[in-house]
């Protein structure tokens, strides 16, 4: 089935956003029909003449077409690659432009509620309210594609603070309370009193463990139930969301990591989202020395985990 | 009664600043502030304050040419610097603390009274 489809050239190029003329499965096809063509005009050549000059000539005839398609082929890649790279600065800078308006918002409409609330009733401070809301959800999708820009120019770099991730759970349970009382779902969450400190990205940290518990409770059904487990295990912590929500349809789940993966399941119940959530954890994760890994049934439920080194040897 | 704690923001963009330091009056500190980094500079020479705020991106003098001063002259070289930062870029935050910034925080991901907090636990208060 691959093979077919990466012979399907008109495909590949739609996908690439490319013409025919430079799908690399194109001309690497083209080349090697030129290849095949040329040592049959060879092969005939030298038995019809049997001169050296001829043989030279035509091998070099072959080098020389070669050495064109060749560089015609580095020439697009290198321009696909000069395109991907004006892309991801592009987020960058758009990202970085967005980031003042996001503070101004954010310290603006706080000085308001806390300094200058007197005289608004109700009904202002609640619309207040939803707008600093937007604005904090706002803040973390810029701050989410940032981080893929970064990802993408392998420029990511993660601090190196001392985190206790005990509390760094139980300030993100807080936080989905609400959400998870709005979607029917109850969260049980199994903490040790407490746990060794270790050394990663705090502010990460806490954006994987709400990515997790947060997917768990939207795609649970109301009724449902989540449970995150805390747990120390030898040198390492491990970190586990169970649900048994709608799952993961089986012959997706090798691209459960991949950027702007979206499940069938994420449209058949309108769950919003980027597609960025796990592939930012799974990141994370992994450049602070741990693993992740899952495991879902479609219908019965997923389970999603990670675990980081206590000493990070990274 | 103690006297109130002295700050010095240098921040150039308006509503920052102005936030900023309307929240930290309304939080008994006494607060000045200036929009580059040479009136900064100068602001924090001449007032002497228990902590400085500062920007990294500034017109006429940058928040790195800002802590290489303040921390070359006598009077300022002790002084707290908390950076203010956009990105949250690590390589900017590294290149600050090595100067002699004490602590950092990304605006965006802070709300004002964690700033507060972040004060008072820089000045110990």
């Amino acid at each position: 089935m691959k093979i077919v489809n990466d012979l399907n050239i008109r495909k590949q190029a739609d996908e690439l956003g490319v013409s025919i003329w430079q799908a690399p499965s194109f001309l690497f096809l083209l080349m090697g029909i030129i290849v095949v063509v040329a040592m049959t005009v060879v092969y005939f050549a030298s038995m019809n003449y049997g001169s050296p000059e001829i043989l030279i000539f035509s091998e070099f005839a072959v080098v020389i077409i070669i050495f064109t398609i060749g560089t015609f082929i580095i020439r697009n890649v290198e321009y696909m690659a000069a395109a991907n790279k004006i892309k991801s600065e592009f987020i960058s800078m758009a990202s970085h432009q967005l980031k003042t308006p996001i503070a101004e918002l954010s310290w603006a409409s706080e000085l308001l509620i806390s300094k200058y609330k007197k005289g608004l009733g109700k009904k202002q401070l609640d619309l207040i309210g939803e707008i600093s809301k937007a604005n904090a959800h706002m803040s973390r999708l810029v701050g989410d594609l940032l981080d893929v820009a970064r990802l993408d120019r392998g420029a990511l770099l993660l601090a190196q603070d001392k985190i206790n991730i005990v509390n760094i759970v139980k300030e993100v349970h807080e936080a989905d309370l609400p959400l998870a009382t709005a979607m029917g779902v109850k969260v049980d969450v199994i903490i040790p009193g407490s746990l060794p400190e270790i050394i990663a990205d705090k502010r990460r940290i806490k954006v994987a463990i709400d990515n997790l518990i947060s997917n768990a409770i939207k795609y649970t059904a109301d009724g449902g139930y989540v449970e995150v487990r805390l747990e120390k295990d030898g040198d390492k912590i491990n970190f586990c969301v169970k649900d048994n929500g709608i799952g993961i349809p089986e012959k997706q789940q090798d691209k459960v990591f991949e950027k702007f993966f979206r499940s069938d399941n994420s449209a058949k119940y309108k769950i919003e989202g980027t597609g960025l959530g796990l592939y930012i954890v799974k990141n994370y994760v992994e450049q602070s020395g741990g693993k992740i890994w899952f495991k879902s049934i479609e219908n019965v439920g997923s389970s999603f985990c990670f675990s980081l080194p206590i000493v990070n040897k990274k | 009664m103690e006297k109130k704690k002295k700050i010095v923001i240098i921040e150039d963009e308006v509503i920052l600043r102005e936030t900023l330091q309307d929240f930290l009056e309304k939080e008994d500190f006494d607060v000045d502030s200036a929009a580059d980094g040479e009136a900064g500079v100068e602001m924090v020479m001449r007032k002497n304050p228990d902590l400085v705020l500062l920007d990294i991106i500034l017109p006429k003098k940058n928040g790195y040419e800002v802590i290489t001063e303040l921390r070359e002259n006598q009077t300022t070289k002790d002084v707290p610097i908390i950076l203010l930062t956009n990105l949250g870029s690590i390589r900017d935050i590294e290149k600050a603390l090595a100067l002699g910034a004490t602590t950092y925080l990304v605006k965006a991901d802070y709300q004002l009274k964690e700033i507060v907090e972040k004060i008072k636990g820089v000045l110990e208060m």
